[in-house]
């Protein structure tokens, strides 16, 4: 324990820095600055801003920011890249509550019921609970980090590609088990979804596949890309042949309180704790754990919940607990990098990029050798979530007069930001034209009553699923039987048999029109 | 706002002047005037990345321009190289190319857009990063020589992981297993993050990969590192024999980086260019954190545009046997 | 983002044996696309072995979306639903063409020029639309994309078509 204390006070020291600034026009005198804190202020403030606008999820945020970190000291970077990295995914998250623009896969789930939050005149509770859940989970992963970091890497090797295609077959089942009315039309989407997933290039053979020879199509079908045109533009263009302003007007009309009341408050204290251990568990497992965490504690949610009915029109249960669910599995998806070097997703791989320029290569000993840039970084996660929390709470109320724009002005702006999102991602029209195309696939979608969230959770579980069944089955040298002879993968095939079972009853039966659900306006 | 002023105002000079005065040689002489874009076909923080931002950090001082980084990912890093290739040959857009993308993706995608010979000119080598044989730390042979008896007797049994179809990293173990003459699974990875993860966990018994990633591992001892497959040992790695000394001198690979423009960019740009990147080269502050990362500075003869030119070319007739096209 | 599905009695162009138009129709075109996409990946090799082809799981999938699409059809065809939803042209149309514009014009015309286009082309969907204002707006909005992207966050944006820098 006590060498928890004296890290986190090297961490805390690290970020607490002051250097002596002793500019000439002030004749010698000098003054301190606090030039970690004022980095990790700056990457929150700039990753908020960027992360908002629709467009732009958290890789991409980070992927674009990235260089503007390169001119600075290692340590500083970091903290910097840490704050943008968090900013980022609060940004996208307001995205998601006050337009229905998911930037990534965890956003999906905000943008159920926070969406229609604002549609209720709740935007301001929707965010501002989004705030404190991220700033409470943050807070408990952080702590995890420090106290349970290093045995908590065995849980990260033991997931090998077997327990990796079980746990998203589970994922798979969670879907379908809670979607909505029509089970059968939510599957279809899910299978759509997995389908466009495959577009691109096979991992094992390099073949192209649906691809055409678009060379933008080589890669695949981008998931912002995606949600941009199946959420973004398709929301847009239902919005203008359903008469928008008048539909944004009673949202006007209807605004109450830019705070949670106390009876939110209370009711969202258990969802944020569970979703907070949820995230904190699935965050660890590098190869696309907290994919599905924010997933899981939304249907953690509705299964407690006493009334799941609310779920999809508006619930802040589910606002708060996805939320806290993905900033917690964000922050212990650190586990892996700070304690083996290994960077366990696209992000910490840019953080590792980070490190490189500065000549710092992470390994297994970067804890012994660097202990400052490690314990820093730990530190920063808190304070950086802390200037999330101070920061947002006071912008809630900005982002809620934004909803008074007109729509006749707000959905060309968003139009012209989405764009240039898109194409800033890799300089790619194609992409720009691709959303395009999905905008139009979406709006049809909307007028068959097909929904778009369970088709983008099989294209983020798809790729996901297919390379580690052939993974799994490449080591295996075709023995299918591993899935269930290795003990970790063998308990999440059972969870997926008991809950696919449990669906089949028609007990459950009623159940199922709650989780996708999304609104009847 | 500098940019912004600066392009403002060329604009107009270049509408007043009539747009008719830019003979090539006019351009040249006064190259660069503006801003020049430099391609990057990887993610910002990759080994390809960090190299080309460390050395154009330094040229563009020299040059007394701007040098604006555009990452451009996808399809190991075609994409972009074939954007490059169409790009005007007015030296202003510029593409950081390497083994990948300007040799092995010849033999590798049979209906690559561009040939790095025929649509490139060479402009200078940057650095290369030297190519290691890596082990899970509890496979059982303990050198070079016990694990090449090994792989050709288990050949059946091992696993080799990769980063993906067409990467440095699968790219170069096609070759370690063509030397030996062996054809064990290739277990795919998406990266070396993943496929790093895999080699440590346990879950593959052996790779191929850059030295960047894998020096630390190796020091921490989680992995273990059979030989490096350049002529001279790596300072960073003193302890481990090149593939020569242990005993499969056949095997040699080093992921080089280098700056191609398009086909036709006038010749004394080029030199001018390649002028920057060789004072880059010589930098104590360039060399220092080049060396940092385990990379090879090339020595004087081999950074000029014609060593680059014959280096593309026996490259690409190194990889063409080794390397199974995708379709 | 729900539909609002169609309830208004638009005249039918289905067959009255087609009790859920909006069923029937959407299973036939996720049978399309399933067709499309196994035509798309027929040249894709199958099982290798005990190790799959790269064409094994999008036939997978693609068989799969065939039999829920013929599913849904079918359901269609059985139980009672709502008529097709009424689609509008304008917003769809004008909101496209802004896309594509910005598409096609980004890397030849600079950013300014293809924001203000796509703002001003996308405003065209709406008959609310108020062009004085919205063109306050389509300025303002483009010179705050012109400081943000280039300038605060450093991303190599062309602001100025290519002929005026050249």
């Amino acid at each position: 324990m006590g060498d928890i204390f004296s890290n986190l006070g090297l961490g805390f020291s690290v970020v607490f820095q002051f250097v002596q600034w002793t500019p000439a026009f002030l004749g010698g005198v000098s003054i301190p600055i606090p030039v970690n804190i004022l980095l990790c202020l700056i990457g929150a403030l700039v990753g908020t801003l960027v992360g908002v606008l629709p467009g732009i999820g958290t890789i991409a945020t980070v992927a674009m920011l990235l260089p503007i970190t390169f001119g600075l000291p290692p340590v500083g970077a970091l903290i910097m890249l840490a704050g943008i990295y968090y900013g980022a995914q609060y940004g996208g998250s307001t995205t998601s509550i006050l337009v229905n623009i998911p930037g990534e896969a965890g956003s999906v789930v905000t943008a159920l019921d926070g969406f229609q939050m604002a549609k209720k005149g709740r935007a301001g509770p929707a965010l501002a609970i989004a705030a404190i859940g991220s700033f409470f989970a943050g807070c408990v992963a952080t702590v995890l980090i420090a106290l349970l970091g290093a045995p908590l890497t065995r849980v990260a090797l033991a997931f090998g590609p077997a327990e990796y295609f079980s746990l998203m077959v589970l994922g798979l089942i969670f879907a379908v088990v809670l979607a909505k009315g029509s089970v059968l039309k939510a599957i279809a989407m899910i299978v759509l979804g997995l389908l466009l997933s495959m577009v691109g290039s096979d991992i094992e053979t390099g073949a192209s596949r649906m691809a055409f020879n678009i060379p933008e199509l080589a890669d695949g079908l981008g998931f912002a890309t995606l949600a941009m045109g199946l959420f973004g533009f398709a929301e847009i263009i239902r919005n203008l042949d359903a008469g928008g302003e008048t539909d944004r007007k009673l949202v006007q009309e209807k605004v109450s309180g830019l705070m949670p009341t106390r009876r939110d408050l209370k009711e969202t204290a258990p969802a944020i704790l569970r979703g907070t251990v949820l995230g904190s568990i699935l965050g660890i497992l590098p190869g696309g754990g907290a994919v599905i965490a924010s997933f899981a504690a939304y249907t953690l949610e509705k299964k407690v919940a006493k009334d799941p009915s609310k779920f999809g029109h508006g619930e802040i249960r589910g606002v708060a607990a996805p939320e806290s669910a993905n900033n917690a599995a964000a922050q212990t998806s650190f586990i892996p990098l700070l304690t083996l070097g290994i960077p366990p997703n696209a992000v910490m791989a840019l953080m590792v990029g980070a490190m490189t320029i500065h000549g710092i290569v992470p390994g297994p000993q970067v804890m012994q050798k660097q202990p400052d840039l490690v314990w820093g970084m730990i530190a920063s996660m808190w304070v950086g979530n802390l200037m999330l929390l101070i920061i947002n709470l006071p912008l809630v109320g900005i982002w809620v007069r934004l909803l008074r724009v007109p729509y006749r002005l707000m959905f060309p702006s968003i139009v012209v930001f989405c764009c240039i999102g898109i194409y800033s991602v890799n300089n790619a029209p194609t992409d720009v034209m691709i959303a395009g195309a999905f905008g139009l696939v979406g709006y049809w979608l909307i007028k068959h009553d097909f929904e778009p969230a369970p088709l983008l959770l099989g294209m983020v579980l798809g790729p996901l699923m297919e390379e580690n069944l052939r993974r799994a089955l490449l080591i295996s040298r075709g023995d299918w039987s591993v899935f269930v002879t290795r003990p970790l993968s063998a308990v999440l095939m059972a969870i997926a048999a008991t809950l696919l079972i449990l669906a089949v009853l028609p007990s459950l039966r009623k159940k199922r029109d709650e989780v996708f659900v999304e609104s009847e306006n | 706002m500098n940019r912004y002023g600066r392009s403002l105002a060329s604009g107009f000079l270049a509408l007043l002047g009539g747009l008719g005065v830019s003979s090539s040689q006019a351009l040249a002489q006064a190259y660069p005037t503006r801003n020049i874009t430099m391609i990057v076909p990887f993610a910002a923080g990759g080994p390809t990345d960090v190299i080309a931002r460390i050395v154009t950090g330094h040229m563009a001082q020299t040059l007394g321009q701007t040098i604006i980084i555009e990452n451009v990912v996808g399809a190991g890093g075609t994409t972009a190289t074939t954007r490059a290739a169409r790009a005007a040959n007015d030296g202003y857009t510029l593409i950081t190319g390497h083994m990948g993308t300007h040799a092995a993706s010849v033999p590798l995608y049979p209906k690559l857009a561009y040939h790095p010979e025929k649509d490139f000119e060479p402009v200078g080598l940057l650095a290369g990063t030297p190519i290691l044989i890596l082990a899970r730390k509890d496979f059982a042979p303990k050198d070079l020589k016990e694990f090449i008896a090994y792989v050709k007797a288990n050949e059946s049994k091992v696993n080799a992981a990769h980063a993906g179809v067409g990467s440095v990293s699968n790219v170069s173990c096609e070759l370690l297993n063509s030397v030996l003459g062996v054809k064990p699974i290739g277990v795919p990875f998406n990266g070396t993050g993943p496929a790093m993860n895999a080699l440590v966990a346990g879950q593959v018994d052996y790779m191929c990969d850059q030295i960047v990633n894998a020096v630390p591992q190796i020091n921490g001892g989680t992995i273990k590192a059979y030989a490096v497959a350049t002529p001279e040992r790596n300072p960073s790695l003193p302890n481990v024999p090149t593939t020569a000394e242990a005993g499969l001198p056949a095997f040699q690979a080093q992921a080089w980086n280098a700056i191609f423009a398009p086909k036709g960019t006038p010749p004394d740009v080029v030199t001018k260019l390649n002028a920057a990147i060789v004072k880059a080269l010589d930098d104590e502050g360039v060399r220092k954190r080049l060396l940092e990362l385990g990379s090879v500075i090339p020595p004087a003869a081999d950074r000029t545009p014609a060593a680059l030119g014959t280096l593309v070319k026996s490259e690409i007739a190194k990889w063409t046997p080794v390397v199974k096209p995708v379709n | 983002m729900n539909a609002t599905p169609g309830h208004a009695p638009v005249k039918s162009i289905m067959p009255k044996w087609v009790r859920n138009p909006q069923e029937f129709v959407g299973g036939i075109a996720l049978m399309a696309i399933a067709v499309f996409a196994l035509w798309a990946s027929s040249d894709l090799q199958g099982m290798r072995g005990f190790s799959f082809g790269a064409g094994t799981a999008p036939r997978m999938f693609g068989f799969l979306l065939l039999g829920l699409g013929a599913l849904i059809t079918v359901v269609g065809i059985f139980t009672e639903g709502p008529h097709l939803a009424k689609y509008h042209w304008r917003g769809p149309f004008f909101v496209t063409v802004a896309i594509l514009t910005f598409a096609f014009t980004i890397r030849t015309m600079g950013m300014i020029f293809a924001a203000m286009a796509a703002f001003l082309i996308a405003a065209c969907g709406s008959p609310e639309t108020r062009w004085t204002e919205t063109l306050i707006v389509a300025v303002c909005l483009t010179a705050f994309c012109a400081l943000l992207f280039p300038y605060a966050l450093g991303l190599p944006l062309q602001l100025l078509p290519t002929f005026m820098i050249r």
